[in-house]
């Protein structure tokens, strides 16, 4: 028996150890971290704590401990005076409103406890977001109880700032306004009425309704509405319904996770890729740097920095010149003019993208044939050819027959938040006497070499109302604490016709006011009153004619409240098809790319975007799942052009830009182009608005010049030539995936499977469980055995599950100095994996939680039971029995257990604030204190909930029913929950499915059972199409 | 030298219970009378008068206690339920003048917890409420672990809510065993059935 497993082992590991590496180090050596790095490292490397603080704190901890011994005080028990109509104490009342952090207007469910919001949900029947939310929207609750936001009003004098009240600010606020000819408001984008509503106040205010000024960072809304405006006459967006596409196409696109609407793509996206109903979508992208769209791609073409557009163009071409392309004979030959424009800048283009005619060819044919859609550009690598690029989208998707199909632009088309070229109408608007910026940060989000800072400084009074401090406030003389997304009412309408509604979910936490009371408030004391008691009524107002459109057969009152309870309402728009117009015309300002040794690309973070999360610390915490660096900013190079130049990761070096030069670690990440480097935006910050975000990497907008996209008059942020120089020091980047040949060469961690072999094997020959060993069977008498699958087809390494599970869990942030001894807290992590090529990885990002093991080796280990097995399959975690050996995480093969070192505060540990504000906590889950290990409970307070649910209505728990916050929130539902012992539930149908494996479970196929641990927790492997596309193109890419 | 380690000895053992020991709300609270709780009697801000509103005037537990049957917490009644009563009943006694005065000038009553349970223990009244046994009869009563509240005057700990109690319970909620097969628990005694 020993013999025969031995030589299993053998087969197994000589036939099928793992393609996957971890990071470029394990091709490359030399670029690993090298042995000089010690010397010269930078502040925060060691433990924060120097002895006389611990000492400090290990007696304030024995003085707390002399009180405690004695007794825990009485607890108060606090009854309502009069308690609200809808609340019972202790159950959860959800409210529907509308998500604020971006303009994508997702529906989101704010789950409340006696009153006080602890965890958003996206809106399961909201038809946009279904039920899904990204990180950054799952980390609103903590911007909602951020220490930092704003007591009261501000006033400078000076650079000095004071405290003073809300009668005093606003006095200040009026005197400006009262003799003010030209009043304007800088503001963010939005797609319902508070953009008419700021017009109409300025109106009312003697200014006209042209001194509104829109920005958002994520300039496709500006690129994608302005290329629309010039083709079809409307500066809207498209629809795109991704699900419906087989085969997409993007060039240089981020619209999973930093698009128009990252979470309502992401969930057509993954409809469209349901290998188990049959259809499964293929994506062909073309990019420079790697983004997590790109990672999902069936088939990544590596290209130069700023050649999108020229891409995108070459596509055009081999759509034309296939003869089954679509297009009426006019546009056709507009097409024909454009490319014959531009044959100078094609007829090398081949060689300088490194991509063969062939492949285009290919695709084309492939566009034509399948239904499909090409999407374009990224709000986070912005160039000045980005509305060209739009606009060779718009040709190609033409062509394909896409229109009406997959994309729609005259049913339900999507509205855009912004206006075009506000930016360079506020340069050149002359003076203001005075300016109110309400949410938004122009200061920190357009590059510092538009010298917005000296345009402000002229204006004699500003006044800036935010719901949290911005580096905009600097040049501010009043600031006014707005109110909070989930303390304001709102409304969004992301597409036409469709209304998105927003009302708050509890009274203002803070000393605030919403922005629109304010700008009310101000206009009564001028006597210039607009006829609205509040924002409230105005929406009431407003909402009568959306009524009238919808005519449903309810009185308004009723319709208006109903509107509120489920947070949506709307009837499809459409309006008359008009033809493209002829753009060849604009195609003359295409610049050539910059050329120089390095091209840097500056996208968006997918968790800080341009800043606007930087400081909630649980985004800051989860890192990018690309490099899995958390807390800062990190320069991306090839690994072979770090190799070439000597550069290890680690190493400090200087970036010099046209702007201005910033120093920063290497990062080598592979699928790069040789010559991109990539700088992430969102950090960087060095105003003290926040401790959380203060001085926290760099922001790569102070390298830029200034120069701005010609059509849309967006600025550029992206392919600058840049210089990168060698510092000699070191900054270790907190890095939670750092071990570098951790897998052993093991093939049962991550798997992936040709779409030939999918198809060929339905099911398992041997069941997942039918593994043979001598542990008793599992319980039979209990009716539940709990159990997960996660699709690694799907999971794109957004992070939104990782947020999820932290404010769900009550999971801690431990800050970068804890991460760098690998004392990170989540219970959930991605991890990232690549296989092939370095410089054109395929990426594989798998989500880990405990994997609730049946056969667990923490268990045996722990010397006072604090761990155990529940007969239901969960791995249970008794936090009052843990005395904190550690032996279960020493025990646990998938490392998912997570220690407490310290009782962590609000923020990094570094810092040591504050204490966590209770308020903020899940009030359904313990939170654990200094000594406890704790992990992943497959957020068991969910399950028993469920169970007690279904226990009073006398029936058994549902399909369904149980919802992990990780599974809720996933933007591409990768993740599927529930009930492995009965038979039809859709886990336990997933875990019999032929990709199903278990990690760590070797090949069952060859009689090799890994570590037999049995997990609870299965994962589909990813599926490959390389062996069809090298069939169908001949290539190999 | 030997004085240096006295101090730092002392020192360690003081500390020592509060370096990995202290936990919030880690000990069942406490009563003078007896080790485990029972009989713990706090003086609260007004003196309501159990025995009086459920034995004399009859009113069920449920009527003020209203979220034992749809939540983890039985909850206390806001004043407002009070003042259905009281508006016209008996307003002239102290404790209900008093009471009357918190009620308009939107005042919560603060009252002491009686059954104070960890922090780190996940007690639901909904599921004991509704636990029923196999004829469809409730199995427990409000007074299976509050005592006779009806009995006394203000609320006094009457089980010591050890876990050794509550599991003791739990392990004696059997089916009968039947064809060969032990007798089964139907109240889990799992550690995760209280503690996540």
């Amino acid at each position: 028996m020993t013999e025969r497993l031995e030589t299993n082992v053998n087969q197994v590991s000589q036939s099928s150890r793992s393609p996957h590496y971890m990071a470029a180090e394990e091709v490359l050596p030399e670029i690993a971290e090298g042995k000089d790095s010690s010397s010269g490292k930078k502040e925060g490397e060691i433990l924060p704590v120097d002895r006389r603080d611990f000492m400090r704190l290990f007696s304030l901890s024995a003085v707390a401990g002399a009180a405690s011994c004695v007794r825990r005080p009485a607890e108060k028990a606090i009854a309502y005076v009069k308690q609200p109509i809808d609340q019972v104490p202790g159950v959860a009342t959800h409210y529907a409103s509308t998500c604020g952090s971006c303009p994508a207007g997702c529906g989101i469910s704010v789950k409340t406890r006696e009153g006080r919001p602890v965890k958003l949900e996206g809106n399961s029947e909201h038809p946009l977001n279904q039920g899904g939310l990204c990180a950054l929207g799952q980390a609103e609750i903590q911007g909602l109880y951020h220490p930092e936001r704003l007591q009261s009003p501000q006033f400078r004098d000076g650079d000095k700032w004071g405290d003073v009240t809300w009668d005093e600010a606003l006095a200040k606020v009026i005197a400006g306004v009262k003799n003010a000819k030209k009043v304007g408001i800088f503001t963010g984008g939005a797609t319902g009425h508070r953009h008419e509503f700021f017009e109409e106040v300025l109106k009312r205010l003697g200014s006209s309704e042209k001194e509104l000024y829109t920005w958002e960072a994520n300039s496709l809304y500006s690129s994608v509405s302005e290329a629309y405006r010039l083709s079809f006459g409307h500066a809207d967006l498209p629809r795109m319904e991704l699900s419906e596409a087989a085969f997409i196409v993007g060039v240089g696109t981020d619209f999973q996770v930093s698009g128009l609407s990252p979470v309502s793509h992401s969930k057509g996206f993954s409809q469209g890729r349901s290998v188990r109903r049959g259809r499964r979508n293929k994506f062909v992208q073309f990019e420079s740097n790697l983004t997590l769209t790109g990672s999902t791609a069936d088939e990544r073409h590596v290209i130069p920095a700023g050649n999108e557009s020229v891409v995108a163009l070459l596509l055009v071409k081999a759509l034309y010149e296939n003869p089954a392309s679509k297009g009426t004979q006019k546009f056709r030959s507009d097409v024909a003019a454009t490319l014959q424009a531009q044959e100078a800048v094609l007829l090398n283009a081949y060689e300088t993208i490194g991509v063969g005619r062939d492949v285009f060819d290919g695709i084309a044919q492939e566009l034509i044939e399948k239904p499909s859609i090409v999407m374009a550009g990224s709000g986070a690598n912005f160039d000045q050819n980005a509305t060209l690029l739009q606009l060779a989208a718009i040709m190609a998707n033409t062509l394909s027959g896409a229109f009406g199909k997959t994309i729609f632009f005259d049913e339900g088309w999507a509205k855009s938040p912004v206006r075009n070229g506000d930016l360079v109408r506020f340069e050149e608007a002359g003076k203001l006497d005075v300016l109110f910026v309400i949410d938004s940060d122009p200061l920190f989000s357009v590059p510092q070499s538009w010298k917005l800072g000296d345009l402000f400084s002229k204006i004699p009074l500003i006044v800036s109302i935010q719901s949290f401090p911005v580096e905009t406030d600097r040049v501010a003389h009043v600031v006014l604490p707005g109110n909070h997304n989930l303390e304001s009412w709102g409304d969004e309408q992301s597409i036409a016709g469709f209304w998105s509604m927003r009302q708050p979910a509890v009274r203002p936490t803070k000393n605030s006011r919403q922005a629109e009371d304010i700008l009310l408030w101000v206009l009564a004391s001028v006597e210039k009153n607009l006829p609205y008691q509040d924002y409230r009524a105005y929406l009431k107002k407003k909402w009568h004619a959306i009524y009238e459109l919808i005519r449903p057969s309810i009185a308004y009152e009723t319709f208006f409240k109903a509107v509120i309870r489920r947070g949506f309402t709307g009837k499809m728009s459409i309006r008359a098809a008009n033809d493209v117009k002829d753009v060849q015309q604009h195609f003359r300002t295409l610049k050539a790319p910059s050329v120089g040794k390095f091209v840097l690309a500056a996208p968006l973070d997918h968790r800080l975007v341009e800043g606007r999360g930087a400081h909630l610390p649980i985004l800051q915490e989860i890192g990018d799942a690309l490099t899995s660096i958390a807390w800062d900013t990190w320069l991306a190079v090839n690994p072979h052009t770090a190799k070439k130049f000597g550069w290890q990761r680690n190493q400090l070096v200087s970036v010099t830009g046209p702007g201005g030069s910033v120093e920063l670690a290497v990062y080598p990440l592979p699928g790069l182009h040789p010559d991109t480097v990539v700088i992430p935006r969102g950090n960087g910050h060095e105003d003290k608005r926040s401790t959380i975000s203060y001085l926290n990497g760099v922001n790569p907008l102070t390298l830029v010049e200034k120069a701005s996209d010609p059509l849309s008059g967006q600025p550029v942020t992206s392919v600058f030539p840049v210089e990168i120089k060698a510092t000699g020091k070191w900054f270790r980047l907190a890095a939670m995936q750092k071990l570098v040949h951790d897998m052993e060469g093991r093939a049962d961690i991550i798997k992936t499977m040709p779409m030939k072999e999918v198809l060929k094997k339905a099911t398992h020959k041997r069941g997942l469980d039918d593994v043979p060993d001598l542990f008793p069977k599992l319980d039979e008498e209990s009716k539940h055995r709990w159990g997960m699958s996660i699709d690694l087809d799907r999971c794109n390494g957004c992070g939104a599950c990782m947020a999820a599970c932290g404010i769900e869990n009550n999971v801690p942030q431990a800050g970068r100095e804890q991460i760098l001894l690998g004392r990170e807290m989540h219970w959930i992590r991605l991890d990232r994996y690549f296989r092939g090529d370095l410089n054109n990885p395929q990426v594989s990002v798998q989500p880990v939680m405990c994997q609730h093991c049946n056969h667990a080796p923490c268990e045996g280990v722990c010397p006072v039971y604090a761990t155990t097995h529940d007969p239901e399959g969960l791995n249970a975690m008794t936090y009052n029995r843990c005395v904190g050996t550690r032996y279960c995480a020493n025990a646990c093969p998938y490392k998912v257990r997570r220690f407490n070192w310290w009782t962590h505060r609000w923020g990094e540990m570094g810092e040591r604030l504050q204490d966590r504000n209770p308020r903020a906590t899940n009030p359904d889950v313990t939170v654990r204190t200094k000594g406890v290990m704790e992990k992943c409970s497959f957020c068991l307070q969910r399950i028993t909930d469920a169970k007690h649910n279904a226990k009073g209505q006398n029936r058994e728990v549902r399909d369904g029913e149980v919802q992990t916050a990780c599974q809720q929130t996933c933007p591409m539902n990768a993740i599927v929950f529930g009930n492995l012992k009965d038979p039809t539930s859709r886990v336990a149908q997933l875990r019999d499915d032929g990709r199903a494996y278990l990690m760590l479970g070797g090949a069952p196929e060859h009689d090799h059972f890994g570590l037999k641990t049995l997990p609870n927790v299965s994962y589909l492997a990813e599926v490959t199409l390389e062996e069809g596309t090298q069939e169908e193109h001949g290539h190999h890419g | 030298m030997f004085l240096r380690i006295l101090v730092l000895s002392c020192f360690l053992s003081s500390s020592a219970y509060s370096w990995w020991g202290y936990t919030p709300g880690d000990s069942v609270d406490n009563s003078t009378q007896s080790l485990f709780g029972t009989g713990y009697h706090p003086k609260q801000p007004i003196d309501f008068n159990h025995r009086m509103h459920a034995t004399d005037r009859k009113i069920p537990c449920e009527y003020c206690h209203s979220a034992a049957r749809r939540s983890k917490t039985a909850g206390l009644p806001p004043l407002n339920t009070c003042m259905g009563c009281h508006k016209i009943v008996n307003t002239s006694a102290e404790p209900i003048k008093k009471m009357k005065e918190m009620f308009d000038n939107n005042e919560p009553i603060k009252w002491v917890k009686v059954h104070d349970l960890p922090d780190f223990v996940r007690f639901s009244h909904r599921v004991h409420v509704l636990a029923k046994d196999k004829d469809g009869k409730a199995v427990l009563e409000c007074q299976s672990c509050h005592g006779q509240v009806q009995g006394m005057f203000t609320a006094e700990q009457w089980a010591p809510l050890q876990m050794g109690w509550c599991v003791d319970c739990h392990n004696n909620v059997k089916e009968p065993a039947k064809e060969g097969k032990p007798a089964l628990t139907t109240a889990p005694v799992t550690c995760n059935t209280c503690h996540f």
